[in-house]
């Protein structure tokens, strides 16, 4: 069971611009994505949607994987910034251990 | 993988006690400039951002990760955070070999070299010439990045610097969209092959050139190193993936796992390799990750100079 957090998206504000919802999960990010990763990066983008925090904090690791190359950005039909969202999550990410420190 | 937590935390510390994020004494990392006979004043202000400078010691430091990326001892990374940056970044330096450290010396020289056939006014003031922190921006350590960039912002605009000639993407970037949004400080900011004058068509070959991500994608500037080669004579063949669309050289990863800058590059290298002309790159990431890879490719300004 996940736990969601509806404010997530006020949360990420802090951090990013928060393309998010303008997602419609059409996967052209991954299928673009030089990782060849599943999922990746429109999982994240779906955790964000759905307020998933504690899925996102679990697999944090993961974020470091993007190269912030930006192609995701630049194929988004939906015009939505998935390379500024993924960047905006390591930031979140980095103050919350830092915090925990 | 590396733990990133241990890659952040150990580059944000030595940027904040030695501005270098490898904690090398700056007169042992800059000093290319020695034999180039600059002055000290001028219309532009050269600006390496270190990048090129620091590629043989980032070659020695990811050799000892990909080997230890996937032993138990990687974890034992997360105490490199308490070791003194300068204790770390002297040992860096002397196992770094000196012949690598010459030969991108020798790029930046070659940049002076075909800046100044194109009667370009640069000066350079070594002290002033410091890393961006832009590795720390996309690792997403922002507040380090920001306090780092607001550092040199005001460094160098109480030197009066007002115009910048970069060589890389990645501090091109920095400067030029990132300083004046976070530290509010703008400078007029240019790649190096946007003021070349070279109009010699002295040199009859193809190239394949490699556009980086920041060139190609970020800062939209594929079309002006084509047009500085073709001034030259030399034509660029089309790439599979090129300007906008262009395919990342993997280099970005090569911190937190260099099994993954690997797989990346390696698929770059095939799109590169598939035009059979020789591959030029203007990126110093890109440039050492795809040699890394065993590519033969030399670097934009090697080829340049071949023609003044």
């Amino acid at each position: 069971m996940t736990l969601l957090s509806p404010d997530f998206a006020e949360e990420l504000k802090e951090f990013s611009d928060d393309s998010a919802l303008a997602c419609f999960n059409c996967g052209t990010c991954v299928a673009i994505c030089p990782l060849i990763d599943a999922h990746f990066p429109r999982r994240m983008i779906r955790y964000v949607q759905i307020g998933a925090r504690e899925r996102i904090l679990e697999n944090a690791t993961e974020l470091w994987k993007c190269l912030h190359c930006g192609l995701c950005t630049q194929t988004c039909p939906r015009e939505a910034n998935p390379g500024e969202i993924l960047l905006g999550l390591k930031r979140l990410i980095v103050n919350h251990w830092r915090k925990k420190a | 993988m590396y733990h990133p937590r241990d890659i952040i935390d150990t580059i944000a510390g030595n940027l904040r006690t030695t501005r270098n994020p490898f904690g090398i004494p700056h007169f042992l990392v800059n000093r290319w400039w020695r034999k180039a006979n600059l002055p000290r004043r001028g219309d532009a202000m050269l600006f390496t951002g270190l990048m090129y400078q620091f590629i043989p010691y980032i070659e020695t430091s990811t050799g000892y990760l990909a080997k230890y990326e996937e032993s138990p001892l990687a974890r034992y990374l997360r105490y490199a955070r308490y070791a003194p940056g300068y204790l770390s970044g002297l040992g860096l330096a002397m196992i770094t070999p000196s012949r690598e450290k010459q030969n991108f010396d020798r790029i930046l020289r070659d940049i002076v070299r075909i800046l100044k056939a194109s009667q370009v006014d640069l000066y350079y003031r070594p002290e002033l010439d410091r890393y961006s922190g832009i590795l720390l921006y996309d690792l997403g350590d922002q507040e380090t990045f920001v306090a780092h960039a607001r550092w040199l912002a005001n460094r160098l605009k109480r030197a009066g610097v007002r115009k910048l000639i970069t060589v890389d993407p990645h501090t091109t970037y920095a400067l030029k969209e990132l300083f004046p949004k976070y530290t509010g400080t703008s400078f007029d900011v240019h790649p190096y092959f946007e003021l070349l004058r070279l109009n010699g068509h002295t040199i009859q070959r193809t190239v394949t050139l490699h556009d980086p991500c920041f060139y190609g994608r970020y800062l939209g500037l594929s079309d002006v190193p084509a047009r500085a080669l073709a001034g030259l004579g030399i034509t660029c063949v089309e790439v599979d993936r090129s300007g906008a669309f262009t395919h990342c050289c993997g280099g970005p990863a090569e911190s937190i796992s260099p099994k993954l800058a690997g797989e990346v590059g390696r698929r770059r290298l095939a799109q590169l390799e598939a035009t059979g002309a020789p591959i030029v790159a203007m990126c110093p990431i890109c440039l050492a990750n795809l040699r890394k890879l065993g590519a033969d490719v030399q670097d934009l300004s090697s080829v340049m100079v071949q023609g003044i």
